[in-house]
């Protein structure tokens, strides 16, 4: 549905985007992840043709957005980051305005604008004028411009930002309603709305492509976790029974209090999974006392993420989900 | 071409449910109001046969520049909203990513604009009606006016549109506008100085006030419709550059 090629995009001297290849298919749901300012923005402005590209292809449903616009944007539901609106026009009068713009049939546009309504639960504010409505039900109501022409690919970019949880919430279950019958790219830094909408992620920095794949691929990728115990049980033995479990790659005592040793575990990312209770199975199983047990850091798609996005890591390593050609960026 | 029409019926159809249309053509309105009565009380007062061929119609379009001062505000008035205020609220990047080319938006943006000139040459229709009721109005000469002031108005609006395209403000439309406009006007004003004839002939294209003059007195000179279109097209022309220039820098 999207092909993206070599996308390059340029201000003046500063590069947003840099070489940036990735595809999206037909029906698939992709989060387009990235920190504020790494180039999201520009390359969804660039995918739905409101910004000429520096250098590179982008093709929708294999029309060249460059060559055939018109018929590429048809293709296209879009809602910029900002989610501008005409402050001054009624809820169902912009929808109208804006299906008529998108090339909805005349006899059509009522059954349209009626579903758009419906899919972003702004039914109850139709007649309200959009200037005195709230940010979040502003959202919404670009959401249901995105929607109102039915097309095949939604281009989201932030959709739930200055949302509440329920609203936000309700923005998701669009998006999971809608899966299936639309592809959907959408962008976002919020992480868990992308473990709870996504198939596959997209992660840029700083312009480039760092890593691509479904969430928990990505989230394998990521430092291994960490737990920290505190124990009454004598040192040697505590220490041993630690080390034997599987996948602790470190056991580190940290001090003493009132003769409980207090002391942190650490795995290699492949077996952090469950590592609290594995951790409290071999102490059990061992005969030793536990009087804590937390987790210190939870490797999540939040900890590979800024491990990715600050400067240093920001290199692809060697990633086997990443085509060569892509990951050369 | 569905698109253009769109375009342009949101724009008109905001525009008139403003009350800031309503201070605009009722102020437009009252002027014009002003300026037909003083010519009704110059030709009522006028000794008999003194003013053969006086008309309070055609010196209120062709006799005066006062008539085309007010112009200079209400033409700025009426067109800084268009573009400037799509970009001032982001919405162009909504307007541009729907399938519409820049062309399309332009010339949406340029109709709504001429329906905004063609309201306020409506009210003087009332004129015509009343000049009609108490003495003799010549059509032929009236279809020439409305002629000319159209051909004002083509380039006029289209330098409104392109301003508000090169502008990010409202105000600032406004003020280009009112500038470019202004230039126009006081080169039109020269024809009064003594210069020689080759300067004098370009002045008189670009004089508002010859241009009216030579149209309501019936005569429609294809010389200045020929001015009126190419100097529309070319503003439109530049404000789709503008359009193109500024999807590049944004």
């Amino acid at each position: 549905m999207i092909e993206v090629e070599h996308l390059s995009k340029s201000y003046g001297a500063r590069r947003a985007v840099e070489d940036l290849s990735f595809s999206v298919k037909k029906g698939e749901v992709v989060g387009f992840l990235g920190p504020n300012g790494a180039g999201k923005s520009t390359t969804l402005r660039m995918l739905t043709g409101f910004l000429p590209p520096t250098a590179g292809r982008i093709r929708i449903d294999g029309l060249d957005m460059l060559s055939e616009p018109v018929e590429a944007k048809k293709r296209i539901g879009y809602m910029p980051e900002a989610c501008p609106l005409y402050g001054e026009m009624r809820v169902e009068e912009y929808l109208r305005y804006r299906a008529e713009l998108k090339g909805v049939a005349g006899r059509n546009i009522g059954a349209r604008v009626g579903a758009a309504l419906e899919m972003a639960s702004v039914k109850e504010v139709a007649g309200r004028i959009i200037g005195q409505l709230s940010k979040g039900t502003r959202q919404r109501v670009g959401l249901a411009d995105a929607l109102v022409s039915d097309p095949p690919l939604l281009v989201l970019d932030e959709p739930t930002a200055g949302l509440d949880p329920n609203q936000i919430r309700q923005v998701r279950d669009v998006i999971k309603g809608l899966a299936g019958q639309k592809t959907v790219l959408l962008s976002t830094h919020i992480l868990p709305e992308v473990e709870a909408s996504c198939g596959r992620v997209v992660i840029i920095h700083r312009g480039k492509l760092v890593r691509e794949g479904a969430p928990d691929r990505i989230r394998s990728m990521g430092p291994g976790a960490s737990v920290m115990l505190v124990s009454r049980s004598a040192e040697e033995p505590l220490l041993h029974a630690l080390r034997a479990i599987e996948g602790v790659t470190e056991v580190t005592v940290r001090d003493r209090v009132d003769g409980a040793l207090r002391c942190e575990v650490h795995t290699s990312s492949e077996e952090r999974e469950e590592l609290g209770e594995r951790v409290f199975e071999a102490l059990a199983k061992a005969g030793l006392s536990l009087r804590e047990l937390r987790e210190v850091k939870g490797a999540s798609l939040e900890d590979v993420f800024s491990a990715l996005t600050t400067t240093d890591h920001a290199q692809p390593a060697e990633e086997p989900s990443v085509p060569a050609e892509e990951a050369k960026s | 071409m569905s698109a253009i029409w769109t375009i342009a019926k949101r724009e008109i159809g905001s525009f008139f449910l403003s009350p800031f249309a309503y201070v605009v053509l009722a102020s437009w309105v009252l002027w014009q109001g002003a300026m037909f009565a003083l010519f009704c009380f110059f030709v009522a007062g006028a000794p008999v046969g003194s003013a053969s061929d006086a008309d309070p119609l055609q010196m209120l379009f062709g006799q005066t520049t006062l008539f085309f001062i007010p112009l200079l505000v209400f033409v700025p008035v009426l067109t800084m909203r268009l573009l400037a205020e799509e970009t001032r609220q982001g919405t162009l990047e909504t307007l541009l990513t729907a399938p519409v080319t820049s062309t399309g938006v332009v010339l949406g943006k340029y109709l709504a604009a001429m329906v905004f000139w063609a309201a306020l040459w409506l009210p003087t229709l009332m004129y015509v009606w009343l000049t009609s009721r108490f003495g003799d109005v010549d059509w032929g000469r009236l279809g020439a006016t409305f002629v000319g002031i159209l051909g004002v108005g083509a380039y006029y609006m289209s330098l409104g549109v392109l301003m508000s395209a090169i502008a990010k403000s409202q105000i600032s439309a406004a003020v280009l506008t009112f500038m470019s406009l202004g230039s126009l006007f006081a080169i039109g004003i020269m024809q009064f100085m003594q210069l020689d004839d080759a300067t004098m002939q370009i002045i008189r294209y670009v004089s508002v006030w010859q241009h009216m003059q030579s149209f309501s007195s019936g005569i429609v000179d294809s010389r200045y419709l020929v001015y009126d279109l190419s100097l529309a097209g070319l503003g439109l022309f530049l404000a789709v550059q503008v359009l193109e220039i500024r999807r590049v820098e944004l």
